[in-house]
């Protein structure tokens, strides 16, 4: 008995059963390959998501009021203390430069700052939050531990602009997720269905095989197989989609969200790891439709 | 090598298909179980080959008890049991050499010496000369040959024929016939249902009788054949 002929014969078997049934195995391939690419496009707009918020993100800004009886060295002090504890990035802007913003800011109502009898802007600081601090609960925790300093009067980071951006990228993902299981599991459905059709009409060959003993292992193993190239193939297709809609497409979507995304969408929609998910969600996905489809066909 | 012992068959709200089956076949015989249609022979053979399982009661094949077979166990059974049915179960879109190599497919022998072992056997049944051929192509006893040289292939101890000549014509019913005998005589323990009662005069071998899913007489072939003249 040689392991070696049993597995030609499967590829064999399995060749030949895609030729057999050539309608049904197409049906099988772009099914799988529709889902692969709506996943890959879902993943190119998440990443997109990703440089978005990072971008709106990086807009994010901690701005820390001193007390007015603060002096210049006790300012720096305080600004050297809030570097250390957020370690970002701090400027510090004396009363005299916020009344000169405020004023550019107004335009040609600035002028009425000019009859203020004293300047009421505090001094302040400006902190750029670091990427990994940019979430709602870490810009919480970081705006109480700021107003414990000594010489801190108040701390304003946009709490509720924050929140909602996140929420929102939040319930955008769970959605795609949710999209994506279904997507999935109606993929898996669709595959065994087609496949079922391509066994049932080899069912003669699978009654022959086993009257002469093989075992259940070897019926199903050209099936399995058959699953496993559909699923490659459907993935071959969905890069090659995704390839030519990024060549195609992306360009275009470039330039006319440039202005809110960044340059996410110019990136690659076809990269290393992303050929390596999807191959491997291919076969897993034809593998799959196939295991439920013998395994169904089996039992009768 | 084949023993039942009081075996039932019985299907859920239908009477009985077998009844106290005691039968004993020994190695190298060549035994025929003849009766009516519906008289329960394929069921019997069936029950060989684990295609069916008991109600109740043993069959020992090759001193195992089948009755109590694991389900994953069957295959390896199977491998040493022959089967040849009327209606031949061969595939039509391979050739005869892939209809008779199949059997060593599903052993993992590997292609040379499956050739070389398929080419003896359709030899043995006078086919080599159609090995290229699709079943569709030839007569029908040459269909029952290529049935037979599948089943024969990886050398089984045991033969099962159901109406093997059912579908044939007389010259080619005592074709086939013949070369069961033949594959008898090379050891092979062979069990062949027929209702045709000139086989059984013809071929005088050891005759069970089945009636109602009862075995209602078991002669040898000469007392058989005596009762069929008669």
């Amino acid at each position: 008995m040689s392991a070696l002929a049993k597995t030609r014969y499967f590829w064999r078997s399995a060749a030949v059963g895609l030729k057999h049934s050539p309608f049904v195995h197409f049906i099988a391939v772009t099914t799988i390959a529709i889902a692969l690419f709506s996943a890959g496009l879902a993943r190119g707009s998440a990443r997109v998501l990703d440089n978005l918020l990072a971008s709106l993100g990086g807009e994010v800004e901690v701005t820390v009021y001193l007390a007015p009886e603060l002096g210049q060295d006790e300012a720096h002090g305080v600004r050297a203390r809030v570097e250390e504890l957020s370690k970002g990035q701090v400027t510090l802007v004396p009363p005299d430069a916020a009344l000169e913003r405020l004023r550019t800011e107004l335009g040609d109502l600035g002028e009425a700052l000019a009859e203020l009898p004293e300047n009421p802007l505090p001094a302040a600081l400006e902190l750029r939050v670091p990427p990994e601090q940019r979430t709602p609960e870490a810009l919480q925790a970081l705006a109480k531990e700021l107003r414990a300093l000594p010489g801190v009067s108040g701390v304003d980071y946009g709490e509720q602009a924050v929140e909602r951006l996140t929420a929102i990228a939040r319930a955008l993902r769970f959605g795609s997720l949710v999209a994506f299981v279904v997507v999935l599991g109606a993929t898996v459905v669709i595959v065994a269905a087609t496949l079922q059709l391509a066994i049932y009409s080899r069912r003669e060959e699978i009654e022959i095989q086993k009257l002469v003993g093989a075992t259940d292992r070897f019926v199903k193993a050209p099936f399995l197989l058959e699953g496993l190239l559909q699923g490659l193939l459907g993935a071959g297709v969905a890069l090659l989609g995704l390839w030519a809609f990024g060549r195609l497409v992306g360009p275009t979507l470039g330039s006319l969200f440039a202005f809110l995304l960044g340059p996410g969408v110019a990136a690659p929609w076809v990269e290393p790891r992303l050929v390596m998910e999807l191959v491997g969600a291919g076969c897993g996905l034809g593998l799959g439709g196939s295991f439920v489809a013998v395994g169904r066909f089996l039992r009768v | 090598m084949i023993q039942f012992f009081h075996v039932y068959k019985a299907y859920p709200g239908d009477p009985p298909v077998l009844s106290d089956i005691n039968l004993s076949v020994e190695k190298g015989e060549f035994v025929f179980l003849t009766g009516p249609s519906g008289a329960g022979k394929t069921t019997l053979l069936k029950l060989i080959f684990c295609a069916e399982k008991a109600t109740k009661g043993q069959i020992l094949v090759g001193g195992r008890n089948i009755a109590r077979i694991r389900e994953s166990a069957v295959p390896y059974l199977r491998r040493n049991i022959g089967v040849v049915f009327q209606d031949f179960k061969l595939l039509p879109h391979r050739t005869v050499e892939d209809n008779v190599s199949f059997t060593l497919d599903v052993l993992g022998v590997p292609r040379a010496a499956a050739r070389d072992k398929v080419r003896r056997m359709l030899k043995l049944v006078g086919l080599e000369h159609k090995a290229n051929s699709f079943p569709l192509r030839l007569s029908g006893g040459e269909q029952q040959r290529v049935v037979i040289a599948r089943a024969l292939v990886n050398d089984p101890t045991i033969l099962l024929a159901d109406e093997p000549t059912g579908n044939l014509d007389p010259a080619l019913t005592v074709e086939i016939m013949d070369l069961l005998t033949q594959v008898n005589i090379r050891g092979t323990t062979v069990v062949v249902a027929t209702h045709d009662a000139t086989l059984l005069a013809r071929y005088q071998k050891r005759t069970v009788r089945l009636e109602r899913g009862q075995i209602v007489s078991d002669e040898d072939g000469v007392k058989a054949a005596r009762r069929m003249v008669v």
